[in-house]
């Protein structure tokens, strides 16, 4: 009998839950390659972009401050939708009405600012609120009557589109600043500059204290296990107790305040609401969070892995854009990078014994 | 004599640095049922799968009536006569049986029409030709364990007929399907076809079996009559010889833990296939093991169930007491409030999750317990996982590796072990050992023996007899969702039967 140790201290409660890898006794490296896929992503995609950047005067564009600066302000808002994304994707759901929501939340925003003559606080609390409710309706819903998110929130994008039409009566409600009525607060604008010497945007600081908070509740919070165990097995999840509909309700609560939170980013960064805004954004960041190699099965994810993703789709973009080369292959760029993704995924599963 | 039907000459397969096979030989003979006995990983799944095409062999030779073969997938094992049914059976429930039957080769009208009435035809000629009587219009999603067996059986001939590879066939029917499927099996035998038998269930290997050959760390331990004596198969199997399977019996209990007295489960909705408790009497008492009989559908899953509130939707009438206070067990919340915890008869389904690391999937139930404020401690889900660890031999010993990778039997154990870290005063077991190996059944009997010890109350359902008679103090038997019959443990396992089968023994 050999005393072998158990490695449990501190590598169980460290290893997050996402990839199990097996620490001694068999370490699949393609599992380790999934489970920093979207970092290795964006390293290879930045190496990429120091390569094939244009060059001015000898300087690599791709690598000024101003280029990154850019980059990184450009994802903060489906970067923000994503993580809220990622807590709905390892219960093994889907929230569609995320970019609706955002849309609508502009448009609240602005409206609530300038028609409505509502202070900066009141305006970002109450839309806040509203996307949290909106979420929690959708949640509620999926959970009470046993339907598939993807219908529940397919509707609500619906209705967040729908919402955002009436209360903006289709128009553009532009963000003019100053004191007084029909007016924004000044201070309002922030979320469109720089700070620190005007280099780090605001919306990506707000971005990655979001992606802080988010990533501490995912991981060493109660709320975050349960998380893992609706979708890891939601069954056995019921059977030791875990209150599985308050989680499923909570994590639509999660992306319905994210979208809110990325509307007011946007009100703020472009000067005006519309009910058009943040268009096929549900789609950009289920893209983020699987490049980031959460499972569409649940159960497995890591909020790291969707910043990362993020910033690889946005650095991917930009790097395109810079050699001029059309919308189109982008479109067609991001397709083989999460059809890459997906496949690597599957053949994890497939080594596991667990998918097909 | 002639070549055997089917032989194995030298059969050596390794994956990656794991040797699978060391060097196996095997034969069957035409009309013969030869048991292919093993625990897991000793060799006998990728026997099989050399056999049925899904892998080839690195060395040696598989031969069919003396001519060497070589599959390089499932299709050319067919083609050479060879039909495997693996335990999960490739049916698709939302089909009809004939559909089914006929899935990949449909029967056409010429135009490209499917022939419909021409396949149900077929589909009727066919099943009736092994005695079954199954409307081909019905659904598999209709029927029972035992039915969606016997279809696949009939699927698999109809592709090849000489050689039937039957993967645990039984480990989900319940007797009386067992015994059935036995007849069937010795039908095929008589006419020819080699059948391979591969089974857990020692108990079944006398009633059926021509000729036993037992497997061991990738060789063949040895070859045996299928009357030996069960403790030599047992040594065989394990490479040592097992006393005691089953630990001794608990002296005497203490007062009572659960109570049900003329209880009924009244459903919400009716619902055909669940048998609710029906006017169910019975007692757990502390360091009590108490089983459940009966035959399949005579209510003992649905009893465990309707206690952990995990069954349909209704409500309990009658008397049911916990430590002598009511109690009403309508939901999880209010059974684990009671001290009642539950391990289901399908622990990938509802026991695990499977991607996740042992470690996480042992705290899942004490989650609680574990996050004081709302926050994991690392320091206490440590402790429970080694506490878990200490009380069960979950090999391998690293609670970092996902829990599906593990065995059926350290699986179960990860389930056990899961639901003991809450402490529960009553544990509700269905099916403790579906799948599990001897060498792990006999350490989760004595394991559970020595939690009964501490206080436990345990009622455990199950549809191995042996299993019941060895483990349990008492064996209450229900049928139609009523208890018929009480018997102290170690009785005679056909007085069990009859008293589930509504016989007088």
């Amino acid at each position: 009998m050999s005393d072998q140790k158990i490695s449990v201290a501190a590598s169980t409660a460290a290893s997050s839950p996402a990839a199990p890898a097996a620490s001694k006794h068999r370490v699949d490296p393609l599992a380790i390659i999934v489970r920093f896929q979207s970092l290795i992503g964006l390293v290879l995609v930045a190496i990429g972009g120091v390569i094939f950047s244009p060059r001015r005067h000898g300087e690599i564009l791709f690598l000024n401050p101003d280029n990154i600066a850019n980059i990184v302000r450009a994802v903060s808002e489906t970067g923000i939708i994503a993580i809220g994304m990622t807590f709905v994707i390892i219960t093994a759901g889907i929230d569609l009405s995320v970019g609706a929501v955002l849309g609508l939340s502009a448009v609240v925003t602005a409206t609530m600012m300038i028609s409505g003559g509502f202070g900066l606080i009141a305006t970002i609390l109450a839309v806040l609120v509203m996307g949290t409710v909106f979420g929690i309706v959708q949640g509620t819903i999926s959970t009470r009557f046993r339907l598939e998110p993807f219908i529940v929130t397919l509707a609500g994008l619906q209705a967040a589109r729908g919402l955002a039409l009436v209360v903006s009566g289709n128009q553009y409600i532009n963000i003019s600043y100053g004191d007084g009525p029909g007016l924004a607060p000044p201070v309002f604008a922030v979320l469109g500059e720089r700070l620190f010497d005007n280099t780090v945007p605001v919306a990506t600081i707000v971005f990655i204290i979001f992606a802080a908070i988010a990533t501490i509740v995912l991981n060493t919070t109660r709320f975050g296990r349960y998380v893992y165990a609706v979708g890891g097995n939601e069954r056995a999840a019921r059977i030791s107790g875990v209150p599985v509909s308050m989680v499923k309700i909570s994590v639509y609560a999660i992306t319905g305040f994210a979208s809110a939170l990325a509307g007011i980013v946007h009100a703020g960064q472009f000067n005006f609401g519309s009910a058009n805004d943040g268009m096929g954004y549900e789609l950009t960041a289920i893209a983020a969070v699987v490049i980031g190699g959460t499972s569409l099965f649940g159960g497995a994810g890591s909020m790291v892995g969707t910043v990362a993703g993020t910033i690889m789709l946005g650095a991917l973009a930009n790097i395109l854009q810079l050699n001029n080369i059309t919308p189109a292959m982008q479109l067609l760029a991001t397709a083989a990078i999460i059809v890459l993704a997906a496949v690597l995924q599957s053949l994890v599963r497939r080594r596991e014994g667990l998918g097909r | 004599m002639s070549a055997p039907l089917l032989s194995v000459t030298g059969a050596v397969k390794r994956f990656g640095g794991v040797q699978a096979l060391r060097g196996v030989d095997f034969d069957l003979k035409a009309g013969e049922i030869h048991a292919l006995l093993g625990e897991n990983g000793a060799g006998k799944s990728t026997l099989m799968n050399l056999l049925s095409g899904v892998h080839t062999p690195d060395e040696g030779e598989i031969r069919i009536d003396g001519k060497p073969v070589r599959f390089n997938n499932p299709r050319e094992a067919q083609a050479a006569g060879i039909a495997t049914i693996f335990q999960e059976l490739d049916l698709v429930p939302s089909l009809d049986v004939a559909a089914n039957l006929f899935l990949g080769r449909e029967l056409m009208r010429p135009g490209g029409m499917l022939d419909v009435p021409a396949m149900r035809r077929e589909a009727k000629r066919r099943l009736e030709a092994i005695e079954l009587a199954i409307d081909p219009a019905r659904l598999v999603a209709d029927l029972s364990i035992g039915q969606r067996q016997v279809v696949a059986i009939v699927k698999a001939l109809s592709y090849a007929s000489r050689v039937l590879i039957m993967d645990e066939p039984t480990a989900a029917l319940t007797v009386g399907e067992v015994e059935r499927l036995f007849d069937i099996m010795r039908k095929l035998a008589a006419t020819g076809v080699g059948i391979v038998y591969i089974s857990h269930r020692l108990e079944e290997v006398p009633d059926i079996a021509d000729r036993v050959t037992v497997m061991r760390d990738g060789r063949v331990a040895g070859i045996t009559e299928p009357h030996a004596p069960q403790a030599e198969l047992v040594r065989l199997l394990v490479g040592r010889p097992l006393d005691e399977l089953y630990p001794e019996r608990a002296k005497s209990a203490g007062k009572t833990l659960l109570r049900l007295k003329d209880a009924s489960f009244r459903l919400t909705r009716e619902s055909a296939g669940w048998q609710p408790p029906n006017g169910i009497s019975l007692e757990v008492r502390e360091g009590e093991i108490v089983g459940l009989a009966g035959i399949m559908g005579a209510g003992r899953t649905e009893l465990l169930s309707a206690l952990y509130g995990t069954g349909l939707a209704g409500r309990w009438q009658g008397e049911l007491a916990v430590d002598g206070r009511p109690v009403k067990l309508e939901s999880i919340n209010a059974a684990r409030k009671a001290g009642i915890a539950f391990v289901t008869d399908d622990r990938r389904g509802s026991g695990l999750m499977l991607r996740m690391a042992v470690g996480l999937n042992l705290v899942m139930s004490v989650i609680r317990r574990i996050s004081p404020a709302g926050l994991m401690s690392p320091r206490r889900q440590a402790e429970a996982v080694r506490q878990s660890f200490g009380q069960f031999d979950i090999r391998p010993k690293n609670p970092d590796i996902a829990v599906g990778a593990l065995s059926g039997g350290n699986q179960q154990k990860v389930v056990l072990a899961k639901e003991i870290l809450g402490n529960p005063r009553l544990l509700l077991l269905d099916e403790p050992t579906r799948g599990v190996d001897v060498g792990a059944k006999g350490e989760i009997y004595a394991r559970l023996r020595a939690l009964a010890a501490q206080g436990l109350g345990i009622l455990v359902a199950s549809s191995e007899m042996p299993e019941l008679i060895g483990l349990c103090d008492r064996i209450v038997v229900l049928r139609q969702g009523r208890d018929v019959a009480e018997f102290n443990g170690g009785v005679d396992e056909h007085t069990v039967l009859a008293a589930a089968n509504g016989r007088e023994a």
